[in-house]
């Protein structure tokens, strides 16, 4: 009797706990505080966003610092620090207005003042910058909250550019956008984002508190522009070199997110019900860059031999670790997720598997044997991976292939000088613009010249009608397979995981952003 | 003794010079820039140039070594490309870590493997003996890193008794500072206190056969006592050396050790110098592990003539 007394109270006493907390905390309430440990390979070279284009640096800084415009969950230009621009008729004065009131992590107010060097300095140092600034005239400001851009010829790449998350137009505050050329990296941090930079620790963290003056915007969060929320107290951004020590830490809890992890950590992390393992696209197509500039391969139709040999479904499979989650069939330039260049073709020399068709090549690009030099590193697990099964297939066809295993640091190096290689292996990321994809450019190792490539390019620089554009980018990718600057093999996806407590984790960007992101109690 | 000791510090000067030459040359002459690492991987041919030139690295290499020879004698070891500071304050922040990491795991070895070896040596061919010497064995061959993995595995991730990786300041959080150091120090002392406990075997062994020893127990001495007082001290010396010679090991292999337990001590610092080609940095490393191994020869060459009185340095 008394016992049933007890059990009844105690299943009232639970009823009620239950219903009182729903009334106060209903699913998914975005609460406030903790301390977010996230997990990531390295150590950035800097956290001066105009100076390095390395991811690391990427992925910090667009905490700390925000730019003119962002980008939106299409991956297409949406204003951040600017409330709107207007174009002059002529398609050659950019007339950006900012916001107000937006204040830097110093406390004084973001105005045209710290706009105008920021991004003068940002134009002489970051690649996006540089190829924006060599069609600026001038570059100036107009008032307190007007800036305006001149340029020299009628652009594509304004807005985009501004909006690129990579070494991207940060703002600072005036007197640190001047006090640092731009050729040597800053080394004083303020910004106007959500979160601001309280210490760094190389190798042991780097934390980063609240900005409790943020002013976000007034629109929904959208992509990684939009409103910007932080609810978390401090992100403590801890280097874990080693991939299993990651995985590890993310299980016992020792971190709430760790990113860059090897694929075959997968299942494991599916078994733990206390973590959410997240497949990370965009990652990287897998390419394979030729030496145009000297060297065997500078022969268009040994390029060719080599696009028609290869099958890339099992090299994908083989880097995936076997999983069909983590890569994708895929023959446009630019990946599915950035909707506004992915190309939908048929009928191009993608992944012919046409071992006749190589051999046919080889013969006529009068091929005899000559050893081909494949750079790769065994830094990155799958750069390794599919170079040697693309050594296996090429050589199933008469090809040969010296592989060269270095470390990442010599390939680098190595790939500036055009007497060193004939091939070497990369991913290429997300580029949002036709512009940005450096493998068409006659700059970067590789060097790719081809007239009809480079003057197509320009061409996509100076359009401004979209449809028009796309028409373009269409014929560029056309020529992109007639030609074989470099060979695309397949998208390769990521994994990252996270603990079952943080909420609010914006799984479609290519890369990890912790604003509008809280902890669950 | 004391004209022994300036002799022996003056000798350290041309060692030391010898290793502040290769070790420029070494690093310089492998391939690859920091400045690519540094910039990224999109970064343009233009941007890497101007960069290499804001850093000094467009010089000639001898105008390099040249002035890095001057900047050493100053005792400055230049400034890390990377982390943005003196070297020599990157070498004294992350000091601590390795420090107390090869202190715990020299404890750990020495207390496994002193106690094992003596134990096996007093009764020899007994099932005591062949167990400890097997494990002894497996602890030789097991290589570090798969050690490590796995005490990761089942100590923090099955049982959850210890966090996976980690550091806390053994001087501002002790406790945490605790916790953190077991798995390490065990995974890095273990291999080590297997080789100790080979050596501290067989010397005893040496020792037991010896005139005095059967002295002693004809003089009918417990056979303890004549076990770990007259025949351990004497033991003891060759043992001191091997502990010397772990040291130096031990600040080897904790390289791999600190990376796998994610420790921000000098073996991670110089690894992931090499990687990024920092070069200030690793020449930084080098040069102090240099140092810290000619101390501690010297160190143990002086502990021989405090263990045992036979030996005097004239």
């Amino acid at each position: 009797m008394r016992g049933s007394a007890v059990v009844r109270s105690a299943f009232l006493a639970l009823a009620f706990a239950a219903v009182a907390g729903l009334a106060v905390v209903p699913a998914d309430a975005q609460v406030k505080g903790g301390v977010l440990r996230v997990g990531n390979l390295g150590e950035p070279p800097s956290l001066d966003a105009h100076w390095t284009t390395a991811s690391i640096t990427e992925t910090l800084t667009n905490h700390i610092y925000e730019g003119l415009y962002s980008l939106d969950k299409d991956n297409k230009p949406i204003p951040m620090l600017a409330e709107s621009h207007t174009v002059s008729k002529d398609g050659l004065v950019y007339t950006f207005k900012l916001r107000q009131g937006v204040k830097f992590h110093n406390g004084k107010e973001m105005t045209s003042e710290d706009v105008v060097p920021s991004l003068a300095r940002w134009g002489k140092q970051s690649i996006y910058g540089k190829a924006l600034f060599a069609q600026v005239d001038t570059w100036k400001a107009i008032d307190k909250y007007t800036v305006e851009m001149k340029l020299k010829e009628k652009s594509a790449i304004v807005l985009i550019s501004l909006a690129v998350p990579n070494n991207f137009g940060a703002i600072y505050p005036k007197e640190i956008a001047e006090k640092f050329e731009p050729a040597v990296k800053a080394t004083e941090y303020i910004g106007t984002g959500p979160y601001k930079l309280a210490e760094w620790k190389p190798d042991q963290y780097i934390r980063m508190v609240r900005f409790d003056d943020y002013k976000p915007r007034n629109e929904k969060p959208n992509g990684y522009g939009g409103g910007k929320t932080a609810y978390l107290d401090e992100i403590r951004w801890v280097p874990v070199p080693e991939v299993a020590t990651r995985v590890a830490q993310v299980e016992t809890g020792e971190l709430d997110f760790a990113d860059d992890l090897n694929l075959d950590a997968y299942d494991r992390l599916k078994r733990n019900s206390a973590v959410r393992p997240i497949v990370s696209k965009p990652y990287y197509w897998l390419v394979a860059v030729f030496n145009k500039k000297e060297g065997l391969m500078t022969n268009q139709k040994l390029r060719q031999a080599w696009q028609a040999a290869i099958d890339i479904e099992p090299i994908m499979k083989t880097v995936a670790g076997g999983k069909s989650e983590f890569y994708r069939m895929d023959n446009s330039l630019a990946p599915l997720e950035i909707s506004a260049w992915h190309t939908k073709m048929s009928g191009l020399p993608w992944n012919e598997r046409n071992k006749d068709k190589a051999k046919k090549l080889l013969q006529e690009a009068g091929y005899k044997k000559e050893p081909i030099r494949f750079m790769t590193t065994q830094e990155y697990k799958w750069m390794y991976d599919f170079a040697l099964l693309t050594k296996q297939q090429l050589e199933d066809v008469g090809f040969n292939i010296d592989l060269q295993v270095v470390d990442w640091a010599t390939l680098v190096k190595r790939r500036n000088n055009p007497k060193e290689y004939d091939a070497f292996t990369t991913g290429m990321g997300a580029f949002y613009d036709p512009t940005h994809h450096i493998y068409l450019t006659s700059s970067w190792p590789g060097w790719t010249h081809d007239e009809d490539i480079l003057s197509l390019q320009s061409e996509l620089a100076r359009e401004t009608d979209p449809k028009k554009r796309m028409a373009l980018w269409e014929k560029q990718t056309r020529q992109f397979y007639e030609k074989v600057p470099v060979i695309r093999y397949g998208d390769l996806f990521g994994l990252r995981a996270a603990r079952t407590n943080v909420k609010g984790f914006n799984e479609s960007t290519e890369r990890i952003r912790f604003y509008n992101v809280w902890l669950e109690k | 003794m004391a004209a022994y000791l300036v002799r022996r510090i003056l000798a350290v000067i041309p060692v030391m010079a010898v290793v502040v030459t290769i070790v420029f040359l070494l690093i310089h002459l492998i391939p690859g820039d920091p400045v690519s690492v540094m910039l990224g991987p999109d970064a343009s041919p233009a941007q890497i140039q101007a960069t290499r030139a804001a850093l000094g690295l467009d010089r000639p290499i001898h105008q390099q070594l040249v002035t890095f020879y001057a900047r050493v004698l100053r005792g400055d070891l230049g400034h890390s490309y990377y982390l943005d500071r003196p070297v020599t304050r990157a070498l004294a922040e992350r000091a601590e870590p390795t420090i107390v990491l090869t202190l715990c795991a020299l404890l750990v070895a020495m207390a496994i493997g002193v106690p094992s070896g003596i134990v096996a040596a007093a009764h020899r061919g007994s099932w005591w003996d062949r167990g400890l010497m097997l494990v002894s064995l497996l602890g030789v061959c097991i290589p570090g890193f798969w050690l490590s993995l796995n005490f990761i595995f089942l100590f923090a991730v099955r049982l959850g008794w210890l966090p996976a990786a980690g550091y806390a300041s053994i001087l501002s959080e002790p406790r945490a500072a605790l916790t953190y150091m077991v798995l390490p120090a065990v995974s890095l002392g273990f291999s080590q206190s297997a080789l100790i406990a080979r050596i501290a075997r067989s010397c005893m062994l040496d020792v037991l056969g010896q005139d005095y020893i059967r002295t002693a127990r004809a003089k009918g001495l417990h056979p303890r006592t004549v076990t770990y007082v007259h025949a351990f001290r004497n033991a003891l010396v060759p043992v001191v050396a091997v502990i010397g010679i772990t040291t130096a090991i031990l600040i080897g292999g904790a390289v791999v050790t600190e990376i796998v337990f994610n420790i921000p001590g000098l073996g991670r610092l110089v690894i992931t110098a090499i990687l990024r080609r920092d070069y200030p940095v690793v020449q930084g490393v080098v040069l102090a592990t240099a140092a810290v191994y000619v101390v501690i020869n010297l160190m143990v060459d002086l502990l021989y003539a405090f263990i045992d009185p036979r030996i005097r340095y004239e």
